[in-house]
């Protein structure tokens, strides 16, 4: 990997009830940032999710979650999470 | 603040819409009308001035007498495609006229060209339903005074009996003759029906006739015959084709909304209503389409013919009366070519006006001959009521359309909506805004099956025998209710301020509820 190159992962589709999850490595602490139409009356329950698939996954370093939500219910953006995440922990350091 | 028969509050003074006592919600069918008519202006054409050909759009608007501070009325069957609504917005600016309150009966994305004029006061006030850009407007609280919403039936009534006075009414006319004859039937801007501005031209003080199409009199056949019309104004183009009727309108291929429509028309086979003579309205949502092709199919099979289709028509209610299955069409607005060719041809398929349609302060009014009308809704809540006025976060989304007519006037009157839309479900604890109380509300369909109003214990009995052959599952509200809360997680509540937006007229002219400005 070139040394100025961001490590990116991402999983998932703008296809209705999806959602394109987006995780890349950032300086300090957990940055969780979700868009889309269904934000404005589930973005509590849409970033504690988001938190507790991480947590889940027993990762503490440091990232960047950027969810383009299109409807996605909790099992699909769970999902979603999973798979970038895994891709994301496979990337060459 | 006062709390009407629909149990929402109403402030008791409302900006710019004025005092709410004595015009709160009574209930569906409590307010009777009283008195007379209103009427327009009499007046006459100059005695054997043989044309009433004005030139332009901004020559009309300066004929037509029209000064700041009046009213002026559109209609919407140009659609996405219309030029009209904006070309005389421009010109009144052009020649000074302001503080103007438009009441179209619908307005588009592609009318956001006036904005400018509302932000500069041009425009200061909107009675009509907004969708697109004016609707973000509006639900920004930009607008001084708040946009009144009435039905396709309330607006009529609310014209005729003088809650409205139009003092210039412009009707997009695809074709018009120098008397000021109108149809839609036929020219480059062909729309069909033109149902909705019948009423304004019988109660404007001065009518206007917009014109691309300028035919030797007289036209035939007429719409709106010239003895309402003042003035005609021609014009390069009033409206964009491909904006005007959408080529086809098609079934949905989703397999949710295919069994959510496959489920609706179990119920309208399984209820009294399906027999001989069968009467329906269903729209051109995608879902409703499907349930069309569905009685289709059913309607062959057990041999019955309906005797008519309602309000905005399709493509498939043409077929549906060239293969012998409805006898008529009664077509307030025409939404493909299909439909606009059969209008222009097929005397069994008949324009009606609004007030024919839907209004309940006339003596025949098309609703209450009405079966069954399937309806959507954004949300409808435990009390089956529906609203269709605002989208999940509170905005306003859609005007009300016939919505509230033809649920108070058909004998079934099924709302057809997936359970949820992306995450947000459709069934809530009770519905941000009220546009149809659930009273006229009598059944939810959703991919879980069938939810009937406990109300119509008539129906519940009249379908036992689908639902033992499994053809229909029946699905309690509070089953449906809790599998929507499972699955989409608890919504956090929309923060609104005091600010009245919009208000929200029950078809008889009282206030069934009020939108909010969305707290930013």
């Amino acid at each position: 990997m070139e040394a100025n190159a961001i490590k990116t992962a991402q999983a998932g589709t703008l296809e209705s009830m999806d959602c394109l999850v987006m995780i890349t490595e950032w300086s300090a602490g957990r940055l969780v940032e979700v868009s889309g139409g269904a934000v404005v009356r589930f973005k509590a329950s849409m970033e504690k999710h988001i938190n507790d698939t991480l947590d889940a996954l027993g990762t503490d370093e440091p990232l960047r979650i950027s969810v383009q939500d299109n409807g996605a219910l909790d099992v699909v953006l769970g999902a979603r999470i999973e798979a970038a995440y895994k891709r994301y922990a496979r990337l060459a350091v | 603040m006062e709390i009407n028969a629909a149990k929402r509050k109403i402030p008791s003074l409302i900006e710019g819409y004025g005092e709410t006592s004595g015009k709160l919600y009574e209930g569906v069918f409590a307010r009777a009308p009283h008195g007379y008519r209103a009427g327009p202006k009499i007046r006459t054409a100059a005695p054997n001035s043989g044309s009433k050909v004005t030139g332009g759009i901004k020559e009309a608007v300066m004929a037509s007498g029209l000064k700041s501070g009046m009213t002026i009325s559109f209609h919407h069957h140009l659609r996405n495609g219309d030029f009209v609504v904006n070309e005389v917005i421009r010109a009144c600016a052009e020649l000074g006229i302001g503080d103007l309150t438009i009441f179209p009966t619908a307005l588009f994305d592609v009318h956001k060209m006036i904005i400018p004029y509302i932000e500069s006061g041009v425009v200061a006030k909107i009675m009509g339903s907004v969708n697109g850009a004016i609707g973000k407007l509006v639900s920004n609280g930009e607008l001084g005074t708040p946009v009144v919403l009435r039905s396709h039936g309330g607006r009529p009534r609310a014209v005729m009996s003088g809650d409205v006075h139009i003092d210039a009414a412009f009707i997009a006319a695809p074709a018009a003759d120098r008397g000021g004859n109108i149809s839609g039937r036929t020219g480059k801007s062909a729309c069909g029906s033109i149902g909705y501005a019948f009423t304004d031209a019988e109660y404007a003080d001065v009518v206007v006739a917009v014109t691309d199409n300028l035919q030797s009199f007289p036209i035939s056949p007429v719409s709106i015959p010239g003895i309402y019309v003042d003035l005609v104004a021609v014009t390069d183009s009033i409206g964009d084709p491909a904006g005007i009727v959408s080529g086809t309108t098609k079934v949905t291929r989703d397999p949710l909304r295919l069994l959510i429509a496959n489920y609706a028309s179990k119920l309208i086979e399984a209820s009294p209503y399906f027999m001989d003579g069968i009467s329906f309205q269903t729209g051109a949502g995608g879902i409703p389409l499907a349930v069309t092709a569905y009685m289709k199919e059913a309607m062959k099979r057990r041999n019955i013919t309906g005797s008519f289709g309602l309000g905005g028509i399709t493509g498939y209610f043409v077929d549906l009366m060239k293969e012998g299955l409805v006898r008529k069409l009664m077509d307030v607005q025409s939404f493909d070519l299909k439909a606009v060719n059969s209008i222009a041809s097929d005397p069994n398929h008949i324009e009606i006006s609004a007030d024919w349609y839907a209004n309940p302060w006339n003596c025949g009014v098309a609703v209450n001959m009405l079966d069954v009308v399937i309806l959507g809704a954004t949300e409808v809540d435990m009390d089956f009521n529906a609203n269709v006025n605002t989208e999940a976060d509170g905005a306003l989304l859609h005007g009300i359309g016939g919505h509230q007519d033809t649920a108070a006037g058909a004998k079934l009157t099924i709302i057809a909506q997936p359970l949820l839309r992306g995450r947000i479900p459709c069934v809530v604890e009770r519905v941000h805004t009220l546009t149809t109380p659930g009273e006229v509300v009598d059944a939810l369909v959703t991919e879980f099956g069938v939810t009937i109003n406990p109300r119509r214990k008539d129906l519940l009995d009249a379908v036992a025998d689908f639902v033992i052959s499994k053809q229909i599952p029946l699905v309690p509200m509070e089953e449906l209710a809790a599998r929507a809360r499972a699955m989409s997680g608890p919504m956090e509540p929309i923060r609104v301020t005091d600010k009245v937006v919009a208000v929200v007229e029950w078809r008889d002219g009282t206030v069934i509820d009020v939108v909010r400005r969305i707290e930013k």
